[in-house]
């Protein structure tokens, strides 16, 4: 029983809320240091993780409301160790880039920002499904806020409301689905009322009430992701919110719904898990190929990054629902990799409409390496990063997603392969469009900035370090992914039942 | 024959007491010529009066208190927990109403004497309805709830609107009453008694043939829908809250409903507990007209009064969730919604008042546009209040949702949980307007000469500061927040009172 | 005699009450219907007390009474103070309040 994650999870509210009432010019920096702490809190904890030990570390484990069966209980293992580094990571970087810049009313935006991250804390952390479910929604009320004040002021409150609505129409049915769950296990298994999801572990429920919830949830992290078809509230989303918001909200939001698959679909619902594993992989095979038809064919820049999003994290559900262990580890280590890309690739976006006279349409840039090598440079990495070429962290990861895929249906992992080729052809493409080419109308090449350059070269910095380093995420994550999906993978390939029985069990 | 008279348990009674003598003594003090008197000194004794109730509820909890026994038959009024429960909701909403009334043009048009004297003794009301263990008791706690605040929706007595609403509400309120009334005396035939023991041993072997029994079941169930706002006996609703002074309809909108709720429960858990297969899905069945009636019909709505009255209408119909299910669990669930839907809502209540003061707007959603920036200790408040209504986490909505969802999951009704997050849905764009209206939109420049006439409250004293409708305001909002991140004394609190009833 | 009669009675005289609470305009009018309601329930009770052979009907009965001649008198006190306002007596012409 330790207070650090407690620690780590409120640092970054209290911090915000501190910095919304401090006097406007410190505000800010308040704001910042807390972030700082919370990412160096971060850093402590990945190189303090036990790899070879099993199960939670850190672990706080409070009654919250007796009455309901939920505890406060937080805890780190192989799934949520790297993301919460990941958090930390792209929210410092977001609150420097926020601090960076002027806006109005800074005092609200950096509490909202900082409510923001430990809510997505705790989601990560929470070990107790009604401590996740609250955590989950929470974590999109701040970016109602942070959208709503300061987006675009003609359509930002349409599409926010929008996709506020749009999201939580999934997670409210998570909260049935999951208080049903809790009432029903602990109908079934005799025992008191609980929410900590060891608990619930232990009852297997039947599978016609496992599929009802498993559609709940799954309807809840799709449109989270988003997945396609559930990807409507995306384009307008992604165009209102300013970009440093946006930055995590691609980065961050998304992998939660990713890593809510694992934490809770697959263990708790192994039957449905299997039930509707072809139909998770159609819809992850879809997302892969409509997200990357549709980032090849808008423009909006914005948007190009938004569908490589939706083809991204159709390979991490493949990974999920290929219910292997390589799958699963794959799935964690891209949702990772992705984040880690898509945020530097908005610092770039923000840059290049800067040159571009403030469009951030592809077709008014082009020719912007010209006089800007450095920059040229940093986006070249995190293209190259994007389309997964050997040597980066992203080919280890689809490459890990693809093995899982082929231990278990290997025609969708023969189509899927096509999604990496593919990436390459969006991802080369907004390169070139926005660096090479004939210069725009208004764009002006300029070398990056300095503070470009205090936000974005470390990003670029861990994009590198990762590529050299998998080994960092990778052992630490294999035994948790391997443990999430061991019961649904022994249901779905009972011929490697052998298998699986030799890997450790708790 | 000699005759005994009823053994009284006066220590039981006296929150009642304090309610009732605190209104005659209010309405003598009104009489005297001081101004400083009636406009200071007499809300200050309403305050008094309701902090009193509280303060003694406090004291007599856990006593489980049964007043007014006469020889050989039960009490007919019963202070345990859900009776008390309802006392701490009526008082503090009454506290807030009066804080908010203060300065109000209403009391001042009525007479200030009479109109907290009104208030009181329409607590008084609710208090008893809700420990009414005889028919009798409850019609009589239903009326002497709904008179005075037919009386206080008028009370505005100069401005056209507020008399509409007071008549609507009178001719409305006392059909529903009726048709109460006409259930109740069906229940006494089919059973033959008027105490709700007397009635359960009555009802236990007839369940499901009698027709005298399932009509005033029925109908009873109708006659506290009106009082309820649960619909289609809902019309009322909007056009009552939106023609009342907004004080008034703050107390109509929190305190009937906890009065309204706690008779039901009490009159279908305990009296009529055997029938429970028959009138259950009835219940269900009207909870989700509600919730889809009362969210939609909140869409379109302009009027903030207007739209938390059909938010109203959507949350009877949640509140109907735990009244369905017949546990224990279901009635703390319900409790509890209603201490978290007294705070949320009085905390929007002392907002649109103190806009209506500040702007030329009314109630209208124009007069909180940009009030993020200008005040936002007004806009802090009925955010959270709004998220809360919603059902959003960190708020005691959340919590309280997730209790009334848990009770009726437990109790088989899976399907009515799904009904109210589709419910929680709607809520959203309508919500989520009033939000955006604060924090995302400028102010709207009051265009003097153009601009409606100055409507209820709106008077030159306004100009001074409002420090009483902030206390309200924030104290409500720091409760709804408080609540929804330590929630376990409300829990203690709503356990106790469902266990109050004698249900599994 | 049966009791079914004086049901029968009371349910007529409430469905009268009933349907002229919804079709008639006059708000005098309306309080009058809202009145045979409640007397109709009274009835009711009454009967019911006979055939029970106790006393809680009447008891009931009388304090309906009371009740009722209260809920007239806020009636009657607000029609008049509407008719100080000059507003028209017809509840179809109430359209201050609408949406």
């Amino acid at each position: 029983m330790t207070i650090h994650l407690s620690i780590l999870l409120w640092l970054p509210a209290a911090a915000g809320l501190l910095g919304m009432l401090a006097p406007r010019a410190l505000g800010r920096w308040i704001a910042v240091a807390g972030a700082a702490l919370t990412f160096a809190y971060t850093v402590v904890l990945i190189a303090d993780f036990d790899t070879g030990a099993r199960g939670l570390q850190y672990v706080t484990d409070e009654t919250w409301i007796a009455e309901l069966g939920i505890h406060y209980k937080l805890g780190v293992d192989g799934l949520n160790l790297m993301l919460v580094g990941l958090t930390g990571l792209l929210f410092l970087a977001s609150f420097v880039w926020l601090a960076l810049t002027d806006w109005e009313r800074p005092g609200q935006m950096v509490f909202f920002f900082g409510l923001a991250e430990s809510s997505v804390l705790g989601a990560l952390l929470a070990q107790d499904l009604a401590l996740f479910v609250l955590f989950f929604d929470l974590m999109l009320v701040p970016f109602f806020f942070l959208t709503g004040i300061w987006g675009p002021p003609a359509t930002r409150i349409a599409a926010i409301t929008k996709l506020f609505i749009y999201t939580l129409v999934g997670s409210l049915l998570m909260l049935t689905a999951a208080i049903a769950l809790g009432v029903l296990s602990a109908q079934q298994g005799g025992g008191d009322l609980t929410f900590v999801l060891s608990d619930l572990a232990r009852v297997r429920l039947s599978e016609g009430t496992q599929q009802w919830i498993f559609l709940c949830f799954a309807a809840a992290f799709l449109v989270k992701m988003p997945a396609f078809p559930l990807h409507g509230w995306m384009p307008d989303g992604y165009r209102n919110m300013p970009l440093p918001v946006l930055a995590v909200f691609s980065g961050v939001l998304s992998k939660v719904a990713a890593y809510g698959f694992l934490r809770v679909v697959t263990p708790l619902l192994p039957d449905a898990s299997v039930h509707f594993q072809e139909l998770m992989m159609l819809l992850a095979l879809a997302s892969i190929l409509y997200g990357s038809a549709m980032a090849f064919t808008t423009t909006d820049v914005r948007l190009v990054l938004g569908y490589s999003s939706v083809a991204q994290l159709g390979f991490i559900v493949l990974g999920i629902f290929s219910l292997q262990g390589d799958g699963a580890q794959g799935a964690i280590f891209q949702a990772v990799n992705h984040g880690l890309v898509v945020a530097p690739a908005f610092v770039v976006v923000a840059a290049l409409a800067l040159r571009a006279g403030g469009s951030e349409d592809v077709r008014d840039m082009g020719g912007l390496a010209f006089r800007a090598p450095v920059l040229a440079a940093m986006f070249l990495i995190v293209t190259l990063a994007t389309l997964a070429m050997p040597g980066s962290a992203n080919f280890v990861g689809e490459f890990l997603i693809l093995f899982g895929a082929f231990n278990s249906k290997i025609a969708i992992a023969i189509v899927a392969f096509t999604g990496v080729a593919l990436a390459s052809v969006y991802a080369l493409r907004l390169f070139i469009r926005s660096m090479h080419n004939r210069v725009g109308a208004d764009a002006v090449s300029r070398e990056l900035t300095l503070r470009e350059g205090v936000v974005l070269v470390p990003l670029v910095a861990v994009v590198l370090f990762f590529a050299v380093y998998p080994q960092l995420a990778l052992d630490r994550s294999e035994r948790a992914a391997t443990q999430s999906v061991r019961v649904a993978g022994a249901l779905a390939h009972p011929e490697e039942t052998r298998i699986a029985q030799e890997q450790p069990t708790p | 024959m000699k005759h005994e008279a009823p053994n009284i348990d006066w220590a039981g009674l006296s929150p009642v007491i304090a309610l009732l003598g605190g209104a005659i003594v209010v309405l003598l003090a009104g009489l005297l010529r001081s101004r400083l008197v009636r406009e200071r000194a007499v809300p200050f004794l309403a305050i008094v009066a309701f902090g009193a109730s509280l303060g003694l509820g406090i004291w007599q909890w856990g006593e489980d208190a049964q007043v007014f026994i006469a020889k050989g038959s039960q009490a007919t009024l019963a202070f345990d927990e859900l009776t008390l429960m309802v006392t701490f909701i009526v008082a503090v909403a009454g506290i807030a109403t009066v804080l908010l009334s203060w300065r109000a043009l209403a009391p001042r048009e009525a007479a200030h004497g009479e109109f907290y004297a009104l208030l009181l003794t329409s607590a008084a009301g609710m208090v008893a309805m809700a420990g009414a263990q005889n028919l009798v008791t409850l019609f009589l706690g239903l009326e002497l709830l709904s008179v005075p605040l037919y009386v206080l929706c008028a009370t505005e007595m100069r401005r056209e609107r507020s008399l509409e609403s007071g008549l609507k509400y009178l001719i409305i309120g006392s059909t529903g009453s009726a048709v109460f009334l006409y259930g109740l005396a069906l229940i006494y035939g089919a059973t033959g008694g008027t105490d709700l023991r007397e009635i359960a041993t009555g009802a236990a072997g007839e369940a499901g043939g009698d027709v005298l029994l399932l009509t005033g079941i029925g109908l009873t169930i109708v006659g506290l829908g009106f009082k309820a706002s649960v619909a289609p006996f809902h019309q009322w609703t909007p056009d009552g809250y939106e023609g009342a002074p907004t004080p008034v309809t703050a107390f109509m909108a929190v305190a009937t409903k906890a009065a309204a709720f706690g008779a039901m429960l009490r009159l279908l858990d305990v009296g009529l507990i055997d029938a429970q297969p028959d009138w259950a899905p009835l219940l269900a069945i009207l909870a989700t007209i509600t919730i889809v009636v009362g969210n939609v019909g909140a869409l379109g709505q302009s009027s903030l009064k207007r739209l938390l009255a059909w938010s109203s209408v959507a949350q009877a119909g949640y509140l109907l969730a735990g009244v369905v299910v017949a546990s224990s669990l279901g009635v703390s669930a319900t409790v509890f919604y209603l201490a978290v839907y007294t705070m949320m809502n009085l905390a929007a209540f002392a907002v649109i008042v103190a806009r209506e003061r500040e702007t030329p707007w009314g109630d209208d959603i124009a007069s909180v546009a940009g009030i993020g920036v200008s005040r936002p200790a007004l806009a802090w408040p009925l955010t959270i209040s709004m998220l809360s209504l919603a059902g959003l986490p960190a708020t005691a909505g959340f919590i309280g949702k997730f209790y009334l969802i848990d009770a009726a999951v437990d109790g088989g009704y899976t399907w009515l949980g799904i009904v109210i997050v589709i419910g929680s849905m709607i809520s959203l764009a309508y919500y989520l307007r009033v939000v955006a209206a604060m924090w995302m939109r400028a102010e709207v420049a009051a265009v003097s000469a153009t601009a409606q006439p100055r409507l209820a409250g709106a008077d030159p004293e306004a100009e001074r500061p409002q420090w009483e409708l902030y206390l309200v305001a924030i104290a409500a909002g720091a409760a709804t927040i408080f609540f929804g991140v330590i929630p376990s004394p409300l829990f203690d609190l709503a356990t106790a009172a469902g266990r109050s009833l004698g249900l599994l | 005699m049966n009791i079914n009669w004086y049901l029968a009675v009371s349910a007529l005289v409430f469905c009268i009450g009933a349907a002229g609470v919804l079709v008639r305009r006059n708000p005098l009018v309306i309080l009058l219907c809202l009145e045979l309601m409640l007397n109709a329930a009274n009835l009711a009770l009454i009967a019911f007390s006979r055939m029970h052979g106790n006393g809680d009907g009447q008891v009931f009965a009388v304090i309906v009474m009371v009740v009722a001649a209260c809920e007239v008198c806020i009636g009657l006190g607000i029609v008049v103070a509407m008719y100080r306002r000059r507003l028209p007596i017809d509840v179809d012409e109430m359209r201050e309040l609408h949406g």
